[in-house]
């Protein structure tokens, strides 16, 4: 079987839930992610006193959770130079707009249901000019039955076709918070399938999205930003440009 | 009672799958989970066309049948199972083979058990 490489990109370790940063990744690397993403909401994870096992990848990131809009554009320039990946957990009408409308933000995860906001489609053409990903929270699917799973795939399958109208990139996470909570990337495809999701569009929801989304984070150092980059110059002018992202 | 002709079988697939839980759990109880889980998310109809059942099961690994056409479906029920009698659980599963012999062979023997502390 040729493995594309998968990645999760919102997985909690400690301080947010009990298991070490250390467990959840040697849990990825066994049910075969190839990267994953540590998003504490307080953005504090010790990566750098962390023993990576050899053939997994794991990036620094961070999930804002807040119900201001001005105070999270305030918290996304805050980490948008300590933090490889910013998630935005959403919920209401203004998180979702403000998440949408900031292309530093990189994953807005969990817009809510229809009811108290959601994706809709002026939110869904935002996300998709500023290359924002939706995420497709599994996570809720796992954890609940009946009446709030229910609504919940009700409104995937909604937020599905917005995805595929306006060509909004979107992943596939399980949001765990500890390691009974993570699924191994086929486990999540074939759930992802329960609300219509191709096997195409759920692989690329794990494997070629989140690898698109990393790779515009990772500029080269002579970017400065959409369209402008330093050609030639001094050389310490191009260091200074490059510290800047 | 006949045996089917090999024609006229339902044709199955077999997934081997691992327990990642919090201690040993019994065959029973997975099983009234398993079925709960299915109920749940495909419903008796849907669970009907699936039709899983728990072909072994031995310390935290096992192997469950399905319908060829329902693998997906069948994986879907496993993600879905968080707790067996109180005991979180959570399961991945191995690989999936058209035969018992195959799966056991090529994906339990030898498996090594996850264990969160290390």
């Amino acid at each position: 079987m040729d493995s594309p490489g998968f990645y999760e990109l919102s997985v909690h370790s400690v301080p947010d839930n009990i298991n070490t940063a250390g467990t959840m990744v040697r849990l990825a690397k066994r049910l075969g992610y190839a990267c994953i993403a540590i998003t504490n909401t307080s953005g504090s994870c010790k990566l750098e006193t962390l023993s990576i096992p050899e053939g997994i990848g794991v990036l620094k990131g961070v999930e804002l959770s807040t119900d201001n809009a001005s105070r999270l554009h305030g918290l996304v320039g805050k980490y948008i130079n300590i933090a490889d990946i910013i998630v935005v957990r959403g919920g209401n009408e203004d998180i979702n707009r403000a998440a949408v409308e900031n292309p530093n933000v990189d994953v807005l995860l969990n817009s809510g249901s229809s009811k108290d906001g959601g994706l809709n489609h002026i939110l869904a053409r935002s996300a998709s000019d500023n290359n924002v990903s939706i995420s497709f929270d599994i996570g809720e699917l796992i954890g609940h039955r009946g009446g709030r799973r229910v609504r919940t795939l009700s409104s995937f399958r909604k937020d599905m076709k917005l995805v595929r109208k306006y060509d909004v990139p979107f992943m596939l996470t399980a949001n765990a918070r500890c390691i009974y909570d993570m699924r191994a990337p086929r486990e999540l495809m074939a759930l992802a399938g329960m609300f219509g999701m191709t096997y195409k569009e759920a692989l690329s929801g794990l494997s070629s999205n989140p690898q698109i989304t990393l790779s515009r984070k990772k500029h080269s150092k002579n970017y400065v930003f959409d369209g402008v980059e330093i050609v030639d110059g001094p050389s310490h002018m191009i260091k200074e440009e490059g510290d800047r992202n | 009672m006949k045996v089917l002709p090999p024609t006229m079988r339902e044709n199955k697939r077999y997934i081997a799958f691992e327990l990642i839980s919090e201690g040993q759990v019994g065959r029973e109880d997975f099983i009234r989970e398993m079925f709960s889980a299915s109920g749940s998310l495909l419903g008796d109809f849907g669970s009907s066309e699936c039709n899983m059942r728990l072909f072994a099961f031995e310390g935290l690994n096992g192997i469950v049948s399905c319908e060829r056409e329902h693998v997906a479906q069948a994986r879907a029920v496993l993600a879905t199972i968080t707790n067996v009698k109180a005991k979180r659980v959570a399961i991945h599963v191995l690989g999936v083979s058209g035969t018992v012999l195959g799966a056991t062979k090529k994906y339990l023997e030898g498996a090594v058990i996850f264990s969160p502390e290390e």
